[in-house]
This record gives C-alpha cells, sequence and structure tokens, in this order.
C-alpha cells in the first residue's frame, strides 16, 4: 500500500514540475494568515495571565478563581495553537521549552521545583532571576504545577505557609510566558525579521536556498505536529491497555486543559494548512487530497469533542478511551496524508533520516 | 578554506558559547554551559550520556551531548553534516566523523578543557563516517574511500599524542566500507562493506548498483591480514551490508539497504561470525512490507542479548533475540534512527523531529523523554560514559 502510493506521488510531482514556480505565495499566506494573527493572539492572552496572579494573590473569590483559570487556559490555548512553528522565532533564546517544558515523562520540572521549594528559592520571586534559572522552572510547566493540585483545583492564593511564596513565583512566570509571547509576536511581525528570510530563499540566503526549501521547513514543522499531537499528547496517557491508562500523562492535565490543548493545537495546524491554500499547487488529480484531509481534520475534532474535561477525573468513562483510541487511529492517517500524499503532491522532501539516509 | 580551517573557527570556544546563546540559553541542567569543559564531570558523575549528529533548524549542523533524560547538555558546531560516533574505551573521548564524503572527523575530550581536534583525511581519500577505537584506545580506525582505486581502506590514526597521526591503511577487500567494529578480544577489525561504488566527484551516485558485491570481512587489527570474508548468496547482492554491532557472544549483527526493487522484501538483517556461514533472519511479512528494504541503525542493549534495528523509512524500530534470532517486534518512531543502548537493558533512539525516546519493552509504548527544539538527530546516536 505505502510503496504503491510512494510511486503514485514521484509520477505526480514530475508530471507537475511547474508547481515549484512560486512557493513563496503559500508562505506569506502561511505568515500573515495564520502565523502573524495566531502569535498575536498569544501574545494578548498571555499579558493577561500577570493580572489574574495578582488578583487571585490579593483576595481568592470565586471570581479571582474563575479569572486565574480562564487566563491560563486561554494562555495554554492559544501557545498550543503556535507551539507546532519549530522555526525562527521559537526556537531563539530557547523560546519553546521556556514557554512550556513539554514532554517531561519522568517530572523533571516538579523535582526541581521541589528543590526550589525546600531552599526557599528566592530567585524565582523576580522575572530577572527566574529567566537564569533551568527552563523548566520558568515556564507554563511549572506554573501548572505550582498553581493547581493533582485534582486539577486552583490552589494559587490559598491560605498557607507558602501562600506569598508560591503568588510570587506564579507572577514571575506569567510576567516571563507574557514577555516570551510578546517578543515571539513581534519577532514575526517585524517584516524584515525571519519572514524576510523565509520569503527571500534564493541563492543568496543562507538559510534556504530555494522558496522550496522554505516551504519543506514550513509544511514539516506542521507534520511533526501531528507527529507531537499523536506520539506525545495522546498516546502516553493510552498506556498499552484501557486499565493501563495514564491521564495524567495528558498535556496539561493538571489544568483540565488537555483536550483544549490537544483541539487547539489540531485546529492551528489545520488552519495554518489551510492558509497556504496548497491545492492550486496541486495537479487535478490530487487535489483531492485536501478535502480528504479537511475531512480528517473534522474528523478528529468531533473524536475530542466527545471527551469530556478533566480528563484527570473523566477519562475512562463512557467510551473515551476508545474515542481517544480512534482519535490516535485518525492521526495516524492525518500524518500519512500530509507527511507522504501532500508532501509528494507538492514535490517537497519529508523526513530527515528517511530521506537521504546512509 | 578548507574544512580544516571552518571547523577549526566554528569550534572555538566562544563561538560554541555564542551558538548556545542562541539556541540553549539556559539548559535544563545549566552545569554544562559555563564549565571550562563542555561537560563537568563531576557533575555529570554516573549519568549517562549520549553523542549525535544534527541538523539544526537554521540549516548548520552539529554534535550534541545529551544526558539521559533527554537534554541536550552541550553541542559543538560542524562545517559539514555529521554521521557516526567512535567513543573511546575509556569513554574519556569521541571522534565524530564527517558524512560521506566527507573528509574531516573531531576527536572531542568533553571533560577536558580543551578544543576539538579536527582530523582531515588523506588527498585522494574521504571518509565513510564510521570508526572505532583500539581495545587500549591508543589508536583510532577510520574507514576511508581510497576513489581512484574505488577500494575500501580502514585508515589506522594514532590518537594517543597531543595530535593526530596517520599511521597507514589497511585494505578491507571491498568497496564502500561503511561500519567497522572491533572485535570482543580486540584483535581483529570487522568490516561491513556496503559494496556500492561512489566518487566524490559525482557527489553521492552510485556507479556499480549491477556489479555491487556488499561483503563482511574479519581483518587482523595488528598487520591488516584477511582472516575472512563472507558474501552473502548472488540473489542478494544488492543488500548493502552497512551498519553493525557486536552481541554479547561477539557476533556481528548487520542492517542492510537493498537497492534492488521496491517489489522485493529481502531480509535485511544478517548475523556474522568470523569461521560461520551468515544467518539471514527473517521479517514478518506485514512488518517487512513497510521498511522500504532500508535499515539506519544497528545497537545492541548493554547486556547484548536484545539488537535494535531502526528502519527510518517505514518509521520503525525492530527488535530482535540474541540467543534465539527471534524477532521481538517493533516500536513505531516517525523518522527514529539513532540508537543507542540506556540503563540495563532498554534502548534510547532518536528521531528527526527532535525526538528521544525510550524503550525498555518492545510491547509497550516508547516513551518520549524530551524533544529539543529545533534538533533534528541523524543517523546515529552513540551511548558514552
Amino acid at each position: 500500500m505505502m510503496r504503491n502510493l510512494f510511486f503514485g506521488f514521484m509520477a505526480a510531482s514530475m508530471a507537475f514540475p511547474a508547481m515549484a514556480a512560486d512557493f513563496n505565495k503559500p508562505i506569506e499566506q502561511a505568515i500573515t494568515g495564520y502565523i502573524r494573527p495566531a502569535t498575536a493572539e498569544f501574545a494578548e492572552s498571555a499579558s493577561k495571565l500577570p493580572a489574574a496572579v495578582k488578583a487571585i494573590c490579593a483576595e481568592t473569590t470565586e471570581a479571582t478563581v474563575e479569572g486565574l483559570k480562564s487566563s491560563f487556559s486561554e494562555t495554554v490555548r492559544d501557545y498550543s495553537r503556535v507551539h507546532f512553528l519549530r522555526f525562527g522565532p521559537l526556537l531563539e533564546n530557547d523560546r519553546l521549552n521556556r514557554l512550556s517544558f513539554l514532554p517531561d515523562p519522568r517530572g523533571t520540572a516538579q523535582r526541581q521545583i521541589r528543590k526550589i521549594y525546600a531552599a526557599h528559592d528566592e530567585s524565582v520571586l523576580s522575572l530577572g532571576s527566574l529567566q537564569n534559572k533551568s527552563v523548566a522552572v520558568q515556564s507554563m510547566t511549572a506554573f501548572e504545577l505550582i498553581a493547581f493540585n493533582k485534582s486539577t483545583d486552583v490552589v494559587l492564593g490559598e491560605a498557607g505557609d507558602n501562600k506569598d511564596y508560591t503568588c510570587g513565583y506564579a507572577l514571575a512566570i506569567a510576567e516571563n510566558v507574557a514577555e516570551i509571547a510578546g517578543n515571539l509576536a513581534s519577532d514575526w511581525a517585524d517584516p524584515n525579521g525571519f519572514s524576510k528570510v523565509l520569503l527571500s530563499a534564493g541563492p543568496e540566503n543562507e538559510r534556504f536556498r530555494s522558496p522550496t526549501e522554505a516551504l519543506e521547513a514550513v509544511f514539516n514543522s506542521l507534520v511533526t505536529g501531528i507527529i507531537i499531537a499523536k506520539d506525545q499528547d495522546v498516546l502516553p496517557a493510552l498506556g498499552s491497555s484501557e486499565e493501563k491508562a495514564k491521564p495524567r500523562r495528558f498535556p496539561y492535565s493538571r489544568s483540565g486543559n488537555s483536550i483544549l490543548y490537544v483541539s487547539a493545537e489540531l485546529d492551528g495546524i489545520n488552519d495554518a494548512v489551510a492558509s497556504m491554500e496548497l491545492k492550486e499547487y496541486m495537479s487535478p488529480d490530487n487535489q483531492w487530497i485536501m478535502d480528504t484531509l479537511g475531512f480528517e481534520f473534522k474528523n478528529a475534532n468531533n473524536y475530542l469533542a466527545q471527551l469530556q474535561p478533566p480528563l484527570r477525573k473523566t477519562f475512562g468513562e463512557e467510551g473515551s478511551y476508545n474515542q481517544a483510541k480512534a482519535l490516535v487511529v485518525n492521526l495516524t492517517a492525518i500524518q500519512d496524508m500530509m507527511g507522504q500524499e501532500v508532501a509528494g503532491a507538492l514535490g517537497l522532501a519529508g523526513g530527515f533520516n528517511a530521506l537521504d539516509g546512509d | 578554506m578548507s574544512a580544516r580551517q571552518i571547523a577549526a573557527q566554528s569550534l572555538s570556544r566562544r563561538s560554541f558559547l555564542s551558538a548556545l546563546g542562541g539556541l540553549a540559553a539556559i539548559p535544563v541542567f545549566s552545569r554544562s554551559t559555563l564549565a571550562a569543559s563542555l561537560i563537568d564531570r563531576s557533575a555529570a558523575d554516573n549519568v549517562p550520556l549520549f553523542v549525535s549528529a544534527f541538523k539544526s533548524a537554521n540549516g548548520g549542523f552539529g554534535i550534541g551531548i545529551l544526558d539521559d533524560l533527554g537534554q541536550v547538555l552541550a553541542r559543538i558546531s560542524l562545517p559539514g553534516r555529521g554521521h557516526g560516533i567512535a567513543v573511546s574505551p575509556h569513554k574519556d573521548r569521541f571522534v565524530a566523523f564527517a558524512r560521506r564524503p566527507g573528509t574531516f572527523a573531531i576527536v572531542v575530550r568533553p571533560f577536558m578543557s580543551a578544543e576539538p581536534e579536527v582530523i582531515t583525511s588523506d588527498h585522494g581519500r574521504h571518509f565513510y563516517g564510521h570508526g572505532c577505537f583500539s581495545a587500549d584506545g591508543r589508536l583510532l580506525y577510520a574507514v576511508e574511500n581510497d576513489f581512484a582505486a574505488a577500494r575500501g581502506v580502514v585508515g589506522v590514526f594514532d590518537v594517543s599524542g597531543p595530535e593526530t597521526t596517520k599511521l597507514g591503511e589497511i585494505d578491507t577487500h571491498g568497496i564502500g566500507p561503511h561500519e567497522v567494529r572491533l572485535s570482543l578480544d580486540g584483535r581483529t577489525l570487522i568490516v561491513a562493506n556496503g559494496g556500492i561504488e561512489t566518487h566524490p566527484d559525482k557527489t553521492r551516485e552510485k556507479l556499480n548498483l549491477d556489479t555491487m558485491t556488499p561483503s563482511v570481512v574479519y581483518l587482523d587489527a595488528e598487520n591488516g591480514e584477511l582472516q575472512s570474508k563472507h558474501e552473502l548468496d548472488r540473489s542478494l547482492h544488492q543488500l548493502s551490508l552497512r551498519h553493525m554491532t557486536l552481541d554479547a557472544n561477539g557476533r556481528a549483527w548487520v542492517g542492510g539497504q537493498f537497492e534492488g526493487s521496491l517489489s522485493e522484501t529481502p531480509p535485511l538483517v544478517a548475523v556474522f561470525s568470523r569461521d560461520e556461514l551468515p544467518k539471514l533472519l527473517e521479517i514478518p511479512g506485514s512488518v517487512a512490507s513497510q521498511l522500504q528494504n532500508y535499515i539506519g541503525s544497528v545497537a545492541a542493549n548493554a547486556t547484548g542479548d536484545v539488537i535494535a534495528t531502526s528502519a527510518p523509512r517505514g518509521g520503525q524500530t525492530l527488535f530482535w533475540e540474541v540467543a534465539s534470532g527471534a524477532f521481538l517486534g517493533t516500536q513505531m518512531i516517525a523518522d527514529g534512527c539513532g540508537v543507542a543502548p540506556i540503563d540495563q537493558g532498554s534502548f534510547l533512539i532518536s528521531d528527526g523531529n527532535g525526538g528521544l525516546s525510550f524503550v525498555g519493552d518492545a510491547e509497550e509504548p516508547a516513551e518520549i523523554l524530551a524533544r529539543p527544539p529545533g534538533f533534528s538527530w541523524d543517523n546515529h546516536m552513540a551511548a558514552f560514559g
């Protein structure tokens, strides 16, 4: 099956050689139609997190608790819509890890935070000194660990010996996330920044020798995003059987944001793909692929819509395990379609090791 | 500018630190960034380390040193794409080779305050990307292409002094030697001759697919004498024998890449020993049909009783029981290729999407330990320290 498809793509790409001509256009559409608005939205939601921390720490009321919850959810959601843009600005200054330290199956962030609390380390209380600490303790991953308990309840602002310390630390993280998100958005908004590197591919461009290479960087990051969603965000929670499911392993499950997170990353990838209007670079014989891909993304949404947050409490009930299993099958189909069929129809090269091994 | 100059420049301490600033300003464990050496040995004591070549998202190439949680502790930039890593028996240094037809290799002593040393292949030679140390760590054996004569050689280097010198060459009795391993007793070099003729003027073009004759040879490490040579049946002459590891019994497990029709599914894994006929292993049909006849890396676990063979084109890694030769199962890891032993019996697998996955049991799902952003891990990973 796979072999036949492979030959099919080779033939398709050879039959439609003119398509490489204007790959700048889909890249520009991705930047203006998806990347800039999505990073701006993330900057906007992250900018509100410090105020939500201050509010709940000043007074814990139903409103401030809800305010903190929704502000964190929105920040996580909007981060999830951009985390797969693993090129250019998101890689500067280790931004990705400093925003969200995932995966962390062995609990590195938790371990480092325990040490920080044991030493009552004051350096986490201000933005400047926090930024010199390990990336794991600067991130939303760390924020979730100190602001929520295992049962997904907000504990930030609760009375106790560590209240002020945790509030100070949470505020520093919130400011850090807001600052990085703001810088990410402004870097992408800068017409002379990485956008220009992507859009000026050619012999003079040290990074991208052709628009095809530039489109590969953008497109392959979306394929990697699907692999991350499936292999890193969903599969570890499923374990080897329903009895061995580990709902805590879903990303941001502690704050009850897992479904939001996975939905947002898939929507983001789908929106990014859609922004490029790739159909017009495919031969008429191949254009069906984009319709089928859209259909598969819709299916993914349907599976996710049937899950109930917080997964730490609901996962395993009412067939949710099978919904998640079905989602994995569906994501595998999306991965194959994007990595093989769409890439093949566009004449793009995929997997680094698979491509030209040795 | 020669490769030597470029590499020396990019490997300076200052540029190393500034490169860090661009990609990993404050790693999870910040100990490595400010120490004079790449890795602080006392801090890294008892921490298993791993080394792999990578391509970075900004288009550059390098070598990354990772801990057992998949965090990048240090990185060294390279002037071109790297490939295999030879680790010294004392685990105090490693040599990273350029990918064929590259002409550089670097000797790295990560625990010492020392610049990496650049070795350049002789005129008329290029490296094939793999090598190994002698048992006492004084010599480095590197597979090379004598491309004018279309013959493979093992370059023998003295790495015992402050500066590496080439002592001589050993004929590999074949074309395209790829991976070389030292026998468990330290006396024999085992070389997988891939069989494919290439010439640097024709970059990576394969020149002799109709006549290629891969082999596995056993060479006396002292005098270069051919002890034995194994070829597969003529019907498998297009199965390029390339990557290799030794099991606990010293037998060589070799992974092949088939250059014939993709409609065939020949065996891809074979076991060799000096005085016995090669044994071909069977991959179950449903798996075999997905692999595109391509094995990328072969590694044994620490106890040498399980072998992993990665198949990046099939997005999976296959596991084998040494004692019986039985196929144990596969793990799906997209673009997974580098494999190294971790813990007592497990494997760490690196992939082109930056992921580092822990596989303790072929039946259980792989555990993705980390995915350092901006790294595409290249074909091979070695356990170090």
